[in-house]
């Protein structure tokens, strides 16, 4: 209880690591929901993996141009992970999305080929990267230790845009992901509302990316949304359930990586792992839990 | 007043710009029930698509004459067994989204439409099932949401995809009445995709056939009759 009483505390040093940390757990659930209704989950996979490149690409061209940053993740290169992380998940997502409606060739090898390249290219940049040995690599494997304020505040005012987008526009959003043709005999611009839901799957991905690595992203896309498909009645339940998940597992996890001196990203996942397995027989033990 | 709601003109349909029929010129009267019938791959449902703006016509033009000059609002009901089960929507949630055509984005659905929305849940005799959860419905039940939900959309045609795909036989009827009904209390144009000739004779009043290539359009009296039928089926249209 102690190391709890440490956490909570305003004077905490890592305290911007746990907000960011539970910031990222209640946000990347709520955009999950749509990739597991859409059957997405390899985009899940996929798509942190390329926004990583992307932080791994744009932490380069300043190596290649022979310009001199920080020796330490400032600002300009927070901000420069950020503008790449953010084109190279936008790109690539309407591009899958693009090539999956054309519905040619395997969903699954493109995925799993983009999945491959892009994790191998960012290992390859980074390894010749003065800045990656500085902590970058670190970050994407998952070590969410130096978080700075202005890194706090991007992140938040990114998951609020996504947070109030999604809330505005739910309505249309669920409507063009269960029933395309419908939508469109209502008059509606189902490629603006694909589009859109794209931005905000790709802007969540590019801040937990920025913030927690790859692999903990993917983790947070998924696995709360699945543990809370196994109990929800509804839609709100299913939205509400998936992203308290997230956050409290977020929490938890770190308090429990805090404690026993684990990596914050990989513990916060086998905890989401051990909840859904723990879910899963719980929802089969209950009446009628054959969901 | 001009009584073809929906007129096809030397109309070609087919997917990436290859025909699957063309040369289709009729016209579709307003208020009326009519038939589209056709073997599977006859071009039914590749028809239906095109006339609701799915897929875009591969040559010739579609005329809706609506007399409000506003575009005609179509009813969509689509079959049953192609929605994801993994969706956690009531069928009141389901029925709901015939409203959004109404709702801009951004707001949420007035309280006069979600009523509206019961209302059409029971005229559809689908008000036991607003708060069961859409997936584990029945064929037929899922059909009667389908169908509150199209006419939630408040709509001057109601398009129907093989409502009794999948469905008993009483189940069938029991639509088809309801179908029937509703277009005349409604007074709405209802056009039904179906390969079951039996079931439709006694409700449609007109009928599109699909058969090699060709669209034959005439009453069902005319069309449906096993003369008719034998043929069309051994000697082709001739």
């Amino acid at each position: 209880m102690e190391t709890l009483r440490l956490i909570l505390s305003p004077d905490f040093l890592l305290r911007n690591s746990v907000y960011t940390s539970v910031l990222v757990g209640f946000s990347c659930p709520l955009v999950g929901v749509f990739l597991v209704m859409r059957r997405l989950v390899f985009m899940g996979v996929a798509l942190p993996q390329i926004s990583s490149t992307g932080v791994a690409i744009a932490l380069s061209v300043p190596l290649w141009l022979g310009v001199k940053l920080s020796g330490h993740p400032s600002e300009s290169a927070h901000m420069l992970a950020f503008i790449g992380s953010m084109t190279f998940s936008l790109a690539a997502i309407l591009a899958l999305a693009f090539m999956e409606r054309r519905g040619r060739g395997q969903p699954e090898g493109r995925l799993g080929t983009a999945y491959v390249v892009a994790a191998s290219l960012s290992i390859l940049m980074l390894s010749k990267n003065p800045y990656g040995e500085l902590g970058w690599l670190d970050m994407l494997k998952g070590e969410v230790i130096t978080i700075s304020d202005f890194d706090l505040v991007l992140t938040a005012a990114a998951l609020a845009l996504v947070l109030a987008t999604l809330g505005l526009f739910h309505k249309e959003l669920l409507l063009v992901s269960f029933d395309r043709p419908m939508a469109i005999t209502l008059g509606k611009n189902v490629v603006f509302w694909d589009v859109l839901l794209y931005l905000l799957i790709g802007l969540t991905v590019s801040m937990a990316v920025l913030s927690v690595g790859p692999l903990i992203a993917f983790g947070f896309l998924l696995i709360p949304a699945l543990t809370a498909h196994l109990f929800a009645r509804n839609m709100r339940q299913f939205t509400i359930l998936a992203s308290l998940c997230g956050g409290a597992m977020a929490f938890i996890g770190f308090w429990v990586a805090y404690q026993v001196d684990l990596p914050v990203g990989p513990t916060d996942v086998v905890l989401l792992g051990v909840l859904h397995a723990a879910a899963w027989v719980i929802a089969k033990l209950l009446p009628g839990g054959s969901k | 007043m001009n009584d073809d709601l929906i007129t096809l003109d030397n109309l070609s349909i087919g997917y990436n710009g290859q025909p699957v029929l063309s040369g289709i010129s009729l016209s579709i009267a307003r208020d009326r029930f009519t038939a589209i019938l056709g073997a599977n791959g006859s071009g039914k449902s590749t028809l239906l698509k095109t006339l609701l703006g799915l897929i875009p016509p591969v040559a010739g033009t579609i005329d809706t004459s609506a007399s409000t000059g506003v575009p005609l609002v179509f009813g969509y009901v689509p079959q049953a067994v192609q929605f994801d089960p993994i969706y956690l929507l009531t069928g009141f949630d389901v029925a709901l989204m015939g409203t959004y055509g109404r709702v801009r984005p951004g707001c949420f659905v007035p309280s006069v439409e979600r009523a509206f929305t019961r209302e059409c849940l029971r005229a559809a005799g689908a008000e036991e099932l607003a708060h069961k959860r859409f997936a584990e419905l029945s064929g037929g039940q899922k059909q009667r949401v389908l169908i509150a939900r199209a006419l939630a959309t408040r709509p001057d045609v109601l398009v129907l995809d093989e409502p009794t795909a999948g469905v008993d036989a009483e189940a069938t009827h029991s639509v088809l009445e309801f179908i029937s009904r509703t277009r005349k209390e409604r007074q709405i144009t209802v056009l039904l995709v179906t390969h079951d000739f039996a079931a439709i004779r006694h409700h449609a009043q007109q009928v599109l056939w699909l058969h090699q290539g060709k669209v034959l359009q005439g009453a069902p009296d005319e069309l449906l009759t096993s003369e008719r039928m034998v043929e069309i089926f051994e000697i082709g249209i001739g």
